[in-house]
């Protein structure tokens, strides 16, 4: 019997949400409280969740073609989608099954999660995370100070990854608890009503149920916890590189300059051609990516940085060709190219930097071609 | 739910290491000693199990010993993949 579509009238609902008002929550550097609310309330932030922890069970592909959707319409509420995700993905992929049934059916009727990795000392360099998880009784105190932690101003749950006997963890906390203070970034550069925030942690404690995972290498831990972070991202920027494709389009097909329409400018043709081979290209390798999670293949470890560093890479250039094409009709705030164009640096920047995402693919390259010599 | 022998999961993860680094790695050759595995590989390695094996591995068993050999990761697998005779607890 066919199952009903997970995602289906997701699309529906996130264009009614959004409207034409993408524009002015980036001015704003604000979403509507009650936008990611109702979507993480309908299960759609972290859809992939299954539907034994009470999710909507989508496959990656699935829910890789709805965040490009989202990403399309506003990349902050995407940002918000991946903070989610991300947070559910940790709980399942570190925590223990009864983990599970107490926090993922928190994140798919409503809650709000966060991940919180980079620090004052630790961006790139992950491994020189200083926040701590001391083990007290029954209990576990959290200490530390964590920078850009996107979607943390929303976020009911934070997940704090820090030091934990003799390796990492990460820990559930409540946005609420006692020592924990929340910080907004003003006026981030690009997805700028993601709610990034700085998080300072003063001695928070929690129970040591909230304890995920218990002392893995501290680069075992990011890589697991990242990957449904650098998908969803890739996934955020093909939708980066549909809304320049569609404005590009619009425009070179009726502005007029010398006598004839800009698309028949063969100079502007190009960066229509280029515009359209840079989603093509994004969407192929975030396909592939998605179809090696959905098949449980091995190789999606590292198709996901492959599908992370081709797509923001391709958005970050796709979106600068499109402020180029549309020039001052784009060149003020809020313009959804323009928009593009901040957005699309910053993917660049976070879920492993384009340099990291490299260094990672180079070892790839080395660790794979050692050569066996007898023969 | 078949399950695997110790001498066939140790053929299969050998295997899998030997098409992925090209080159044949013994039962007890220390993966993260001798270079072969970065955190990448790593999470290379907890998803060829879980798919190769039908099992899950959890919370304290993603720990990088049990990942550190052939033969470390073979105890894991005859560990965690569920017993013939009893219902999953």
């Amino acid at each position: 019997m066919p199952r009903p579509e997970p995602l289906a009238g997701a699309r529906e609902l996130v264009d009614r949400l959004v409207g034409d008002r993408a524009a002015d929550w980036d001015r704003d550097a604000l979403l509507p409280a009650g936008v990611p609310r109702e979507l993480a309330a309908a299960g759609l932030l972290c859809a992939e969740v299954p539907a034994e922890y009470g999710g909507l069970g989508a496959t990656s592909l699935a829910n890789g073609a709805f965040t490009a959707h989202v990403g399309s319409r506003c990349s902050s509420l995407r940002s918000v989608m991946t903070s989610q995700g991300m947070a559910a993905w940790t709980v399942q992929r570190l925590g223990s099954r009864s983990q599970r049934a107490q926090y993922l059916p928190a994140l798919t009727r409503g809650r709000l999660a966060a991940v919180a990795f980079s620090e004052p000392e630790a961006g790139s360099d992950l491994s020189a995370i200083t926040a701590t998880i001391e083990p007290d009784g029954d209990d576990v105190v959290v200490r530390g100070h964590k920078v850009w932690t996107t979607a943390a101003r929303y976020a009911d749950l934070i997940v704090v990854v820090g030091r934990y006997r003799s390796g990492a963890a990460a820990v559930v906390v409540p946005a609420t608890a006692d020592g924990v203070t929340v910080t907004p970034v003003p006026q981030p550069s690009g997805c700028r009503a993601a709610g990034h925030a700085d998080v300072r942690l003063d001695g928070v404690r929690v129970p040591g149920s909230a304890v995920l995972g218990g002392g893995q290498p501290i680069g075992m831990l990011v890589t697991a916890a990242l990957a449904y972070g650098r998908m969803s991202v890739a996934w955020g920027c093909v939708g980066i590189l549909q809304a320049c494709v569609d404005a590009a389009a619009e425009h070179a097909r009726t502005r007029t300059q010398f006598g004839k329409v800009l698309a028949e400018h063969q100079l502007v043709g190009r960066h229509l051609a280029n515009l359209l081979t840079a989603r093509q290209v994004a969407t192929l390798v975030c396909e592939h990516a998605s179809r090696c999670w959905d098949s449980a293949s091995p190789e999606q470890v590292i198709a996901t940085v492959v599908a992370k560093q081709v797509s923001a890479t391709q958005a970050a250039h796709g979106a600068a060709t499109a402020v180029q094409v549309l020039g001052s009709a784009a060149a003020h705030d809020g313009h959804v190219v323009t928009r593009g164009y901040r957005d699309a640096k910053l993917m660049e920047l976070i879920e492993g930097s384009t340099e990291i995402c490299q260094l990672i693919l180079a070892d790839h390259v080395v660790s794979s071609a050692r050569r066996k010599v007898t023969q | 739910m078949s399950q695997f022998s110790a001498s066939e999961v140790e053929r299969h993860i050998g295997q899998f290491l030997a098409a992925r680094v090209n080159d044949d790695v013994p039962v007890d050759r220390d993966l993260f000693a001798s270079g072969l595995v970065s955190s990448m590989f790593a999470m290379e390695l907890v998803v060829f199990l879980e798919q190769a094996f039908a099992l899950e591995i959890l919370g304290e068993d993603l720990k990088r010993d049990n990942f550190r050999t052939i033969r470390s990761m073979t105890d894991l697998v005859l560990r965690l993949q569920p017993a013939e005779t009893h219902a999953e607890a």
